[in-house]
């Protein structure tokens, strides 16, 4: 479980992050969905410990993030914006250093990587050097050693973005995997699309602002929109310039 | 499950090491920059022996070989030396450089020698020639030798001991310009030997800083459950075992050629046996780790290679400064010296090769000195991982 109490993160004059405040249930996926530049990854940020907020409280399971960030990355699993590759090691590799810096060594590694590795179908390049391999490939290879130490919270900045349909399903599937075994998924998003196919609870940011949050359902209603799209663009308050950030909205 | 922070620093060294040792271009970077001192160092040395050994064949063009026979067979007789008949205007043929040097024996000699006067002996040379004095030399010297030799025997013939018309014996101390390059070339064995630790360092100092940046693996290595320190010290260790295998493949290529190169040829005495071999090792390696912990305190503000590359190459002339000094213009040893690193190692490392007897005591202070730095340098690149800016600065 993560929780996030009136969370404040200002660059300079801008108020990147301006008093959110949410909670992430257990066997539950979570999004945050918004704009480009609203915040969400800077939530994300402060949430896995490598930002420290201006002011707010973070809590995950029961261990206060800011006071205790080695505590809390415990419990995470991360898939961070940045989530670039050693390119002269394998995939199996990546999950295995990983692994180990979490204190899993030997069958039980090796047993972890094997299992990851299939989940994600990715036992035909798992000894392929990661220099040669497509995004999709990078991205799972960078999904599967996030969460080689089966954490119990799991947060996924933009995990789809750019990548082909079989990899977007990939990706899908390992989220709501993660959600039935109890765990607590918190993932970002630009694409309402992904958003509504997969949580149970979304959180609307805009300009550092948690603008609505509730069932996909309850934003319909919050709105008055029949269509979610229509709903998010409503509740950021973009509907001005609607068109420029049209492409990152698929109909 | 939670690893202590050396086994995590302890997966770190390895992930490191194993990432360095598929990157062909910084194993090559290391093996050259380990062959440029032993290369140079050997090519020059033969050469100079080469040019050395020439001097001591001489061909001696002699005019009037007949007045003295029994000269002529002793030099003959002497290694290296070859008697041909000499031009028949001698300074003519030395003037027009046809020839170095000729020898002119006149009729007179025969007569005077036998009469156990001084008998004439004409050397014709150009004395503003730089390049044939020391065959000039030489063969003057071949006269002298054979002048007290004869001398000596003349006194034992009468009763008197030799030893009393000498009243000097001369040591020939020799500076002439192939003995001061060679001994020149010497005096860089240590700015080499700093520069294969530099550039053995370089290739994990930046790939594990600047290139974690560039690639934007960072954010992720920082999110897992290790102490920055941990993270740092891993990278640190690893760059250390290549600095210091660059070192240990420059000191056994050196090992290797000293016991080839002709340095008596030379007139040199020095010697790179095992006693100078631990001590040349004992005085390098132990600053490898402060060469490291520099390179990735500064490399950890470059956001990318070749950034990195362009202060790191700043960093490598910096620490050439010492060394070129030391070599440009011998300072006196103080005391302080040996405690400050990069001097610490140039003078050390001088008296190593000149065979200076040292205080064991001064080896493991000067290394306690450099890794106590290296440390409180590494602290302080763990530090920067704090830092927002480097993490997620770009």
């Amino acid at each position: 479980m993560i929780r996030i109490e009136n969370l404040h993160k200002r660059f300079g004059e801008v108020r990147a992050v301006d008093g959110v405040t949410f909670t992430a249930p257990d066997g539950a996926v979570t999004g945050l969905l918004g704009p480009n530049g609203a915040g969400k990854t800077t939530t994300l940020r402060m949430l896995y410990t490598l930002m420290r907020p201006d002011e707010g409280r973070i809590v995950v399971d029961d261990v206060d993030a800011v006071v205790d960030p080695q505590g809390a990355r415990l419990r995470l699993g991360v898939l961070p914006d940045q989530s670039g590759l050693y390119p002269r090691l394998t995939a199996r590799e990546h999950i295995e250093y990983f692994g180990e810096l979490q204190g899993i060594t030997g069958a039980d590694l090796r047993s972890r990587t094997e299992h990851l590795l299939k989940m994600l179908d990715m036992t035909a390049i798992a000894d392929r050097r990661v220099a040669g391999f497509s995004h999709g490939e990078r991205t799972k290879t960078a999904l599967a050693r996030a969460i080689v130490h089966n954490p119990k919270n799991v947060l996924l900045d933009e995990p789809t973005n750019g990548l082909d349909v079989m990899s977007t399903r990939a990706v899908r599937e390992i989220i709501r995997r993660l959600k039935n075994e109890g765990q607590t998924v918190l993932f970002s998003s630009h694409v309402m699309q992904e958003v509504s196919a997969l949580c149970d609870t979304i959180i609307v940011i805009a300009h550092g602002k948690i603008v609505a949050s509730g069932s996909p359902d309850d934003l319909r209603r919050q709105t008055g929109q029949e269509n979610l799209e229509d709903a998010f663009v409503a509740l950021s308050g973009l509907a001005a310039d609607h068109s420029a950030d049209a492409e990152g909205m698929p109909s | 499950m939670k690893s202590s922070p050396f086994t995590q620093a302890m997966v770190v060294f390895r992930k490191e090491l194993k990432d360095w040792s598929r990157d062909r271009r910084s194993i090559i970077t290391v093996l050259i920059s380990s062959l440029l001192a032993p290369g140079i160092i050997g090519v020059m040395f033969t050469q100079l022996a080469s040019r050395q050994r020439q001097v001591e064949d001489v061909t001696v063009p002699v005019v009037g070989a007949a007045n003295a026979p029994a000269l002529i067979d002793w030099l003959k007789q002497q290694p290296g030396v070859e008697i041909v008949e000499g031009p028949a205007d001698a300074e003519e043929a030395v003037r027009t450089r046809r020839e170095d040097v000729v020898v002119v024996i006149p009729k007179e000699f025969a007569k005077d020698f036998a009469a156990s006067r001084p008998a004439p002996i004409r050397l014709v040379a150009d004395g503003s020639s730089q390049n044939t004095r020391p065959k000039v030399q030489r063969v003057r010297g071949l006269f002298q030798a054979y002048s007290s030799q004869i001398g000596s025997l003349r006194l034992l013939a009468r009763g008197v001991s030799p030893a009393v018309a000498s009243a000097l014996t001369i040591e020939d101390v020799e500076v002439s310009s192939a003995q001061q390059r060679a001994a020149m070339l010497l005096g860089f064995i240590p700015l080499f030997v700093m520069i294969a630790a530099f550039t053995g360092a370089m290739g994990i100092a930046t790939d594990s800083t600047a290139g974690e940046r560039e690639r934007g693996s960072i954010e992720a290595l920082l999110v897992n459950p290790a102490p920055r320190s941990a993270l740092a010290s891993g990278k640190w260790i690893a760059g250390t075992a290549t600095s210091m295998f660059s070192v240990l493949i420059t000191g056994a290529l050196l090992y290797a050629l000293f016991q080839y190169v002709p340095l008596q040829d030379l007139g040199i005495r020095f010697r790179l046996g095992p006693a100078q071999l631990g001590g040349f090792l004992a005085t390098v390696l132990p600053l490898c780790p402060l060469i490291v912990a520099i390179q990735m305190y500064v490399a950890t503000f470059a956001k990318s290679f070749k950034e990195a590359q362009s202060y790191l190459s700043f960093l490598m002339m910096a620490q050439m400064i010492p060394g070129m000094m030391a070599t440009m213009n011998s300072m006196a040893t103080k005391v302080w010296m040996y405690y400050v690193p990069w001097i610490g190692q140039q003078t050390l490392l001088t008296d190593v090769l000149g065979n200076k007897p040292i205080n064991p005591l001064v080896f493991v202070v000067v290394g306690l000195v450099n890794i106590i730095l290296a440390v409180i340098v590494i602290r302080a690149t763990a530090g920067l991982l704090h830092r927002e800016r480097i993490i997620f600065g770009r």
